[in-house]
């Protein structure tokens, strides 16, 4: 799904633009978003709202991938052919503290967004082809589903912490590209097992990564490292 | 020859490889990783289990390498975790990668190598217990104590930055209770533990998890004692105490049944009976009546001719009075024919007035002017009867408050004529209700003349008094008296009582003495036994008793009637608030008009008994 054409983005500015001038009282940012009735939502409430939806998507995913692996692949050493298949992995993203505290806040906060955004699709499609699939296995689909809605969310959320603390960011629109439809449609059922499970396994991952650093960021920005 | 050489060279090999084993030199065995837990997200071990042992020392080597690199390294660190452990520092620690390891063991006979194992430390988080687990009660005054619980995370854990995110978990239970009760804290360091069983001893513990991992290990025991609360030790107060006042109950009892009746009197002191001062009670069973009654202080009893004194005190007749009374009242109604009638020469009746000549004169006082004035207390005057033994000013006075209206237009306060000393008539009590028991002149200008409430209460109290001796029956005449006065709601009435007596007893009665121009009617009291009775006034005939009160009449006005049937007075009673249901208007009206036809009539006379028709007074004064 391609934010950069959708209308989302007008829309949103507008709202922003026009609750911003409504709301003129808020401390310590002024923020309405949505247009809600009351225009006293912090960076602190987005903040809570976007770790809890993060968290979330992520025990949503790991029980995804535990029941898929379980079901389908334990056993088998599909492990071994998961290494280096995640799309997200161009992303020079932090993977110890160290690293996640000397990058800049700007850049993480784009770095998270342009996950999130590269996950749509990828999520879109596993819908699709697990509702598609026969004997479709309910409860995998239906948390495909809910993790896709819910990060559509956690998107929004990102987009709205990230006009706030750096207003004057550019619209970056890069984000790593999933590919592996075809691998999801492969006739061989190894393959495609593979296919999934190398999806499931990354999305975990990812999911992860995000709830981690968005705590990070909270800590950071909110708390002023004093958690 | 081949089969041989075949042969030969597998028992060789067999001889060689027992021999090896005699020896227990092998190579080790396949060594396995079994365990890699990271406690902080920034270091992380991984332990393995060795396999068959060789015999011979065994060289154990894990070597790794991470997802996306080809470079294979191996354990920094075989030490800090301890024997077959790999330890990753820091600078080897990557979250969101995959490790893949393995252990090599070597020994002189050969290696073996473990199979891979593949491990992201983003899944093997395990923190260690929370650390200085406290626990303390604490009671705050006006609540029940509670535990407070309070601990520390783990060391090596980076909280602050939010690199690491811990939840917190505790169990406790009593010493030996058998299961333990579970609290989730979420990320607070510290618990409250509000539900205690007082007087035990706890046993506490706490551990925590990251926000995706393992829960850690239990922290060690800590135990508490929960003081005794004396709220829960009542039960054990209350039963001592139950137990003690039974003890008592029972003492008093045991005290009770021996003392007997002594005790029962101790506390229940018998009721003493009526005593009289003087009184021998032995007398009574003698029979001696008089003395017994002279120690009572009962002189008049029974009656004598004393009698006369106690009942005589209500009314007064004053001769002086009536005549000016009736001199006045001869102006200004001519028509008035009955006059003549009130005027009673009776001299023995218990007038007590001046009309009686043996009583004082100084009861003759001029009627006052002001005809509204019925009762003045203050004009009573006792009337100094040696005899009389009793008096009746103190009703007259008494009564004053109780007249509202009334006001002595006729001068004295009437008091009960005296007894004649000459009377020996113990009947011989009549009431007179003299003076004008006047009613203000209202529009009405309705005359009556009554008995006021005060001369009702007099009446009334010597009643009672006639009634502490028996044998005299008092009758009680009283005519209703007429509204006459427009302020005046309460019309006058004379009290009437029914005589409780029997007519053994002669009656008294009342009869209209005089009417004086403004309408105030003077009863005198009328003796019917007396055969030396004075001439009434007026005509004789047409004598009829008006024992009845045959209607009320509008402004309450009384109508009496004749009653022949009745041989004595009926004493009636009514207040100027109370109509007589009973009583019809026709009669009313029809006694009304016997008694306007002659005015003589209005006196009239049943059976001695001579009663006063205020109706025709109504229509005389018209």
């Amino acid at each position: 799904m391609n934010i950069k054409g959708s209308p989302w983005k007008g829309s949103l500015l507008l709202l922003l633009v026009s609750d911003l001038l409504l709301c003129q009282s808020v401390a310590p940012l002024p923020i309405c978003p949505g247009g809600a009735a009351r225009c006293q939502v912090t960076l602190g409430d987005l903040f809570d709202r976007a770790v809890v939806l993060s968290h979330y998507i992520h025990n949503l995913s790991s029980e995804m991938f535990s029941e898929f692996d379980k079901r389908y692949t334990h056993g088998r050493g599909f492990i071994t052919k998961a290494i280096n298949s995640c799309h997200t992995s161009s992303l020079a993203t932090p993977e110890d503290k160290e690293q996640a505290q000397q990058i800049n806040q700007k850049d993480f906060l784009s770095l998270i967004v342009s996950i999130l955004r590269s996950w749509n699709e990828p999520l879109y499609h596993l819908v699709t082809e697990v509702r598609g699939m026969q004997e479709a296995p309910e409860t995998i689909l239906s948390k495909a589903v809910e993790i896709e809605e819910q990060t559509k969310r956690l998107l929004e959320g990102m987009e709205l912490i990230v006009s706030q603390v750096h207003p004057e960011t550019k619209e970056n629109e890069i984000y790593p590209v999933w590919s592996g439809l075809p691998s999801l449609q492969m006739a061989d059922e190894e393959s495609r097992l593979s296919a999934y499970y190398n999806l499931l396994h990354c999305l975990r991952r990812d999911s992860h990564k995000i709830d981690n650093y968005l705590k990070l960021l909270k800590c950071r920005i909110i708390h002023n490292n004093n958690c | 020859m081949k089969e041989n050489v075949a042969s030969a060279t597998i028992f060789t090999l067999l001889l060689f490889l027992n021999t090896c084993l005699l020896n227990g030199q092998l190579p080790p065995g396949k060594p396995e990783i079994f365990k890699c837990r990271s406690p902080n997200k920034e270091t992380f071990t991984c332990w393995w289990r060795p396999g068959t042992d060789g015999g011979l020392p065994t060289n154990y080597s894990l070597t790794y390498h991470r997802e996306g690199e080809t470079l294979m390294h191996e354990c920094p660190d075989y030490i800090t975790g301890g024997p077959n452990s790999c330890h990753f520092g820091k600078q080897y620690t990557s979250m969101w990668r995959t490790y893949i390891m393995m252990v090599n063991a070597t020994n002189q006979m050969g290696s073996s190598f473990s199979d891979e194992l593949y491990v992201d430390v983003t899944y093997i988080v395990q923190p260690d217990p929370p650390l200085e687990l406290a626990v303390e009660v604490k009671k705050p005054e006006d609540r029940k104590p509670y535990l407070w619980i309070k601990w520390s995370p783990p060391t090596l854990i980076d909280l602050k930055t939010g690199w690491f995110t811990l939840l917190y978990e505790i169990r406790l239970k009593p010493e030996k209770a058998a299961e333990w009760e579970i609290h989730f804290a979420g990320q607070q360091t510290e618990f409250k533990i509000l539900s205690l069983h007082p007087g035990q001893k706890y046993l506490v513990q706490v551990r925590c998890k990251p926000d995706h991992g393992y829960w850690s290990a239990w922290s060690p025991e800590t135990f508490i004692q929960i003081p005794s609360d004396f709220t829960m030790n009542d039960t054990t107060v209350w039963i001592s105490v139950a137990v003690l006042s039974a003890v008592i109950c029972l003492i008093i009892v045991w005290a009770v049944a021996l003392k007997g009746y002594s005790m029962v009197t101790c506390i229940f002191p018998p009721v003493p009976g009526p005593k009289i001062k003087g009184f021998d009670a032995h007398l009574l069973e003698k029979g001696k009546s008089e003395e017994l009654l002279s120690a009572l202080g009962c002189q008049d009893f029974p009656p004598t001719s004393d009698y006369e004194d106690l009942l005589v005190e209500y009314l007064e007749v004053d001769d002086s009075e009536d005549q000016h009374l009736m001199s006045v009242h001869s102006k200004e109604h001519p028509s008035q024919g009955m006059k003549p009638t009130y005027l009673d020469p009776d001299t023995d009746s218990g007038r007590g007035s001046c009309d009686s000549p043996s009583l004082l004169s100084e009861k003759c006082e001029e009627p006052q002017a002001n005809p509204s004035t019925f009762y003045d207390p203050e004009v009573i005057e006792k009337p100094e009867n040696p005899e009389t033994t009793h008096t009746w000013d103190p009703q007259c006075i008494s009564t004053e408050g109780k007249i509202p209206y009334f006001h002595a237009g006729g001068s004295k306060c009437s008091t009960w004529p005296l007894p004649q000393p000459s009377q020996h008539n113990p009947r011989s009590s009549y009431h007179n209700i003299t003076d004008v028991c006047e009613l203000a002149v209202g529009p009405a200008g309705a005359p009556a003349t009554l008995l006021n409430e005060a001369g009702k209460d007099a009446l009334k109290s010597s009643q009672t008094i006639k009634s502490r001796e028996e044998g005299k029956a008092t009758q009680q005449r009283e005519v209703e008296s007429f509204h006459s006065k427009t302020d005046q709601d309460t019309p006058w009435l004379l009290p009437q009582e029914k005589t409780p007596f029997g007519s053994a007893k002669p009656l008294d009665y009342v009869e209209i003495h005089k009417v004086n121009k403004d309408g105030a009617l003077s009863l005198l009291p009328k003796q019917r036994e007396n055969s030396s009775q004075p001439k009434k006034p007026g005509t004789p005939e047409n004598n009829k008793e008006y024992a009845k009160v045959s209607g009320v009449m509008d402004n309450n006005i009384l109508v009496l009637v004749p009653d022949p049937h009745s041989k004595n007075v009926a004493c009636f009673e009514e207040s100027a608030k109370e109509a007589p249901p009973s009583l019809e208007q026709n009669q009313a009206e029809k006694a009304l008009a016997n008694f306007t036809a002659t005015s003589s009539k209005c006196r009239l006379q049943l059976g001695g008994l001579d009663y006063l028709d205020p109706a025709c007074f109504t229509h005389s004064f018209h």
